[in-house]
């Protein structure tokens, strides 16, 4: 029992209130159009009107000018979707022209890429654009289970894609996979391990599938499967990736030594971050910013006076050092007090230690292996989330 | 001689057979509601009892009606208790009426608790009316039920009324059979006042108010009276009736039935059952059937969140000054920290009370598994009552211990007979007789308390598919070889999870009973162990696994403010579990054991 946790604030919050504004290091592009929305998708995208293209990034450009003053020197730029490779070499070769000036020389720019939207031609035009990093969307390489997320990428597709980046040059290739999908069998994603490592990848992203509201498999009722059998899956992929010599760096990410995902590390380190376009989300200091959705809308609006409809949120001193630890905890080198603070629950963080589900060493804590499989659980016990 | 225009009556029904609905219709027809002021059930004043379809407390209202012989007559309805835990409430009204309308539902027939208060009725020597209600529906079989009822009292089937208190049809009959039928009261108006208290209520601005049918003498306002069993000495700060609204009178005469305002504080103070007389000049005897009400069934109740400690004690306060029934006194748990065990009349009473507590007090309760009182005699020759598992004796210093038996009576139609021997026998039932009423068995068994405090009735519901219906009333307490079952969860014993079980069916309880801790205890971060021991020694054992993953989905900007809301989601469902150490259990896991099923059957 926690008295008075509701009247007191944390030490650890007393100051964090006062640090100054930082320019921002990274940069989000929210680029929504689709050809079709795929079973388990609920992001901000657009099917079809794809004859707006031209005046969406005119109006994602002028954001960026407009919001200018919040950006420092660009470390890392990322181009998300939607299916960012729809908007053609020509229309990313402008955007991240439109950001050059203030892109850091080594910057990581990432780019979302489904395999049937690209070939080898726009893949090296893009790689001429700019883009520095490849994230392919590949989410299975098993027909079946493509069809049970109704995605329209076939495997050889996959294939090629990774290949025809590899050849452009990219600086680093991932590919983004799911399990837990129903009807995925241990077979399956044994078969999707093997074919990833054989892809030659340098980074990967295995994500468990969830069911968000507003996804065409949740309206449908589908159910997950047994948690032991999806618990088992994941085991699985962790312990071949590492053996293939990935780090298993953030909960549901893996790279090749050099290959972390920096724009996304950033995140799990809580650094603050703009996010451009349509449904886009950023934090800087105590405000998270999250712009509408609707192109139309975003268009006009952008045309009218340079500012995009969006909503705030304030997050207090308590809130952000929740979140640090949240987010901080899912990367293998866990967090440092010094920079997040105490957690709530000092008792709970040694009876974690004792149990051996946390690991500290002087001010850092990180997860054992174990506990990473349960880090929301860990992070529940160390922070007084309802408060 | 008392005046013969007096006509005091009851309504004996069982729950939803209509005793509201034509209580509304007299009412109605008598003028003493207007058309304008009726709502329905208005006697039924508590939002519990309308929601739940039963009547708790006791009211009695006075109507004037011309009858056909050009009279007009003086009825008091006196309201009664229609369900078990209140039979001692149910003696008292009735010994305050002369006469009592016996409604059936013409589609349902009699059930077993009408039964128990047909023949506290009848024992009352009571003229009793046979009414059947709800003709008007579809399925009603007047013929069939007419005949059982006429049988049942040993009446006409002629005699039996056909009414439908929804539509209004055949009420004039029952007015005109009360005034024909009903004999008025007899005593003596010049005699010393004896007045039977046959319910109270607490009111905040006029304390208790005590319902009271005179019998002998009179009753005035500025009385000094004494209650004859409590030996307390009260005044009657105002004397009146019902009608249905408080109506201050001058007198209330022998044969009459009305309210005193007492100004004491607490119903508590004031005994159901106990006859006030006045206090200059007393009578030599008291009325007959007094009796001291003491609860049957005890279970702790905790605040869930332990600041609510004092909030809980002034809700059990203020319930105590309107519930003479309800006793408490504080309790402490390893597991589940300060709260009281309390006793109660039944299940019934502790569910009402629990939820007042819930709803009107608004605290969130925990409740341990419900038991009853056992009387240990020790081996150094002390008796001692146990009201909780934890207060049981070591085993080696217990000679003997008794538990409180109940003759319980199942009334079910003839192809359910089978099922309901079998379910007596397994919780040690004794069989006593078995008879058929109307088209259906009664079928009496002795049975142990902490057999039906278990989930009897649901178990008897789901196995008679809904057909049986149960009454029950202590005979007394028989010596039984019962010992306590522990619970431990990761080793450590949990004390708000012990039982006092038979010994013969520890080792089914125990198993069923960690199987369904099991099922209850959601996977945590460590495994646990659950096990049931017997005085240290292990006789069953499940474990909860850990848990293994939670969700592994990408967390990207986007995504923060919705990771972080699922935690806030989480961190408020686990406001609705215990924290028992390191482990988190969830509320129901405390009343697991009452829906445990032995030998594993459905």
């Amino acid at each position: 029992m926690i008295g008075g946790a509701r009247t007191a604030p944390h030490p650890a919050d007393a100051t964090q209130g006062a640090l100054p504004m930082d320019p921002v290091r990274h940069l989000y592009v929210h680029l929504p159009f689709c050809h079709h929305r795929c079973g388990y998708c609920a992001f901000v995208v657009e099917t079809g009107g794809l004859d707006r293209r031209d005046a969406y990034l005119d109006a994602v450009i002028d954001e960026i000018t407009h919001r200018r003053r919040e950006l420092g020197a660009l470390d890392t730029v990322y181009l998300g979707g939607g299916t960012p490779a729809l908007m053609r070499p020509r229309r990313i070769a402008r955007l991240l022209d439109a950001v050059a000036d203030i892109t850091a020389p080594d910057a990581e720019v990432t780019m979302e890429a489904n395999p049937e939207s690209v070939d080898a031609a726009q893949l090296e035009a893009f790689r001429a654009a700019g883009v520095t990093r490849l994230s392919v969307g590949a989410q299975s390489l098993r027909p079946h289970v493509l069809s049970a997320l109704d995605r329209r990428a076939t495997p050889a597709q996959v294939e090629g894609a990774v290949r025809c980046a590899r050849r452009a040059g990219f600086r680093s290739i991932s590919v983004d996979l799911l399990f837990g999908v129903p009807g995925q069998t241990a077979d399956d994603v044994r078969a999707d391990i093997d074919r990833v490592l054989d892809l030659g990848v340098d980074h990967v992203s295995w994500y468990e599938l969830e069911l968000k509201p507003g996804s065409a498999l949740t309206r449908a009722g589908t159910h997950l499967p047994d948690e032991d059998d999806v618990a088992d899956a994941y085991e699985a992929i962790v312990d071949a990736l590492v053996a293939a010599g990935f780090e298993w760096y953030e909960t549901a990410n893996f790279a090749r030594p050099g290959h972390r995902a920096r724009h996304n590390v950033a995140y799990w380190r809580g650094r603050d971050h703009a996010g451009v376009g349509v449904g886009a989300v950023g934090t800087h200091g105590a405000t998270r910013r999250r712009n509408a959705p609707g192109v139309d809308r975003y268009v006009a609006a952008v045309r009218d006076d340079g500012a995009a409809p969006h909503s705030r949120e304030a997050l207090s001193p308590a809130t952000r050092r929740r979140e640090a630890w949240m987010l901080g905890l899912r990367l293998r080198e866990g967090v440092d007090m010094r920079e997040v603070g105490e957690p709530d629950d000092v008792r709970a963080l040694d009876d974690l230690v004792d149990a051996g589900m946390v690991h500290r060493d002087g001010s850092r804590v990180r997860l054992s292996h174990r506990a990473r499989f349960v880090g929301n659980a860990v992070a529940g016990r160390l922070m007084d989330f309802g408060a | 001689m008392t005046d013969d225009t007096i006509r005091n009556f009851c309504i004996i029904a069982h729950i939803d057979h209509g005793k509201s609905t034509l209580a509304d219709r007299i009412l109605q027809l008598t003028g003493a509601v207007s058309d304008r002021e009726m709502r329905d059930q208005i006697l039924d004043s508590m939002d519990l009892e309308r929601e739940r379809g039963i009547t708790i407390k006791a009211q009695a209202v006075r109507v004037h009606y011309t009858a056909a012989d050009g009279v007009t007559y003086q009825l008091n309805l006196i309201d009664t208790p229609g369900h078990v835990d209140f039979s001692y409430e149910v003696s008292r009204s009735l010994a305050a009426c002369e006469g009592a309308l016996l409604v059936v539902d013409a589609s349902q027939g009699i059930e077993a608790q009408t039964l128990a208060n047909v023949y506290l009725a009848i024992e009352s020597d009571l003229e009793i009316i046979p009414v059947l209600n709800k003709i008007d529906l579809p399925q009603a079989d007047p013929e069939l039920h007419g005949r059982a009822v006429a049988d049942l009292i040993g009446d006409d089937p002629d005699n039996v009324l056909r009414i439908s208190a929804k539509t209004g049809e055949g009420i004039a009959d029952v007015l005109e059979a009360i005034v024909a039928r009903i004999p008025p009261p007899t005593g003596d108006p010049d005699g010393p006042t004896r007045a039977l208290i046959f319910d109270s209520v607490y009111d905040q601005y006029r304390g208790v108010v005590a319902f009271v049918r005179v019998v002998d003498g009179s009753l005035r306002t500025g009385d000094k009276l004494f209650a004859m069993q409590t030996g307390l000495q009260i005044t009657a700060d105002q004397i009146g009736i019902m009608s249905p609204r408080m109506v201050p009178v001058p007198v209330l005469n022998a044969g009459e039935t009305g309210y005193i305002v007492t100004g004491l504080k607490s119903v508590g103070d004031l005994r159901v059952g106990d006859t006030l007389t006045r206090a200059s000049h007393r009578a030599a005897e008291a009325l007959p059937g007094y009796r001291d009400v003491k609860p049957m069934v005890f279970c702790g109740l905790f605040p869930v969140d332990a600041d609510d400690y004092p909030d809980l004690r002034d809700a059990l306060e203020k319930l105590s000054l309107n519930d003479a029934s309800l006793v408490w006194e504080p309790e402490t748990s390893q597991a589940l920290g300060f709260g009281f065990r309390c006793g109660f009349l039944g299940l019934l009473h502790m569910d009402i009370v629990r939820e007042r507590l819930e709803r009107e007090y608004d605290l969130e309760l925990l409740a341990t598994t419900p038991n009853v009182e056992y009387q240990v005699r020790t081996t150094s020759g002390e008796e001692i009552e146990v009201h909780s598992p934890a207060e049981l004796p070591a085993p080696n210093s217990i000679e003997i211990v008794r538990e409180p038996y109940v003759r319980c009576t199942v009334l079910v139609p003839q192809e359910h007979i089978g099922a309901v021997m079998e379910l007596c026998q397994e919780r040690r039932g004794t069989f006593v007789t078995m008879e058929p009423i109307e088209n259906r068995q009664q079928i009496v068994y002795d049975m142990p308390l902490a057999e039906i405090v278990m989930d009897f009735y649901d178990q008897l519901k789901s196995r008679t598919r809904g057909y049986a219906s149960l009454d029950y009333d202590l005979v007394g307490y028989r010596e039984s070889p019962l010992v306590k079952l522990d619970v431990l969860l990761a080793g450590d014993p949990v004390d708000a999870l012990s039982m006092i079980v038979h010994k013969d069916l520890a080792y089914a309880r125990g198993k069923a009973l960690v199987e369904r801790l099991q099922k209850t205890i959601p996977r945590q971060m460590f495994e646990v162990p659950i096990q049931a021991a017997i005085g240290g020694k292990i006789i069953a054992r499940e474990t909860v696994k850990a848990k293994r993953k939670d969700v592994l989905a990408k967390c990207y900007g986007g995504d923060i403010s919705r990771k972080r809301k699922l935690l806030e989601r989480q961190k408020e469902g686990k406001k609705r579990m215990k924290q028992v150490g390191r482990i988190e259990v969830p509320q129901e896991a405390f009343l697991s054991v009452l829906t445990i099923q032995d030998n594993g059957k459905k």
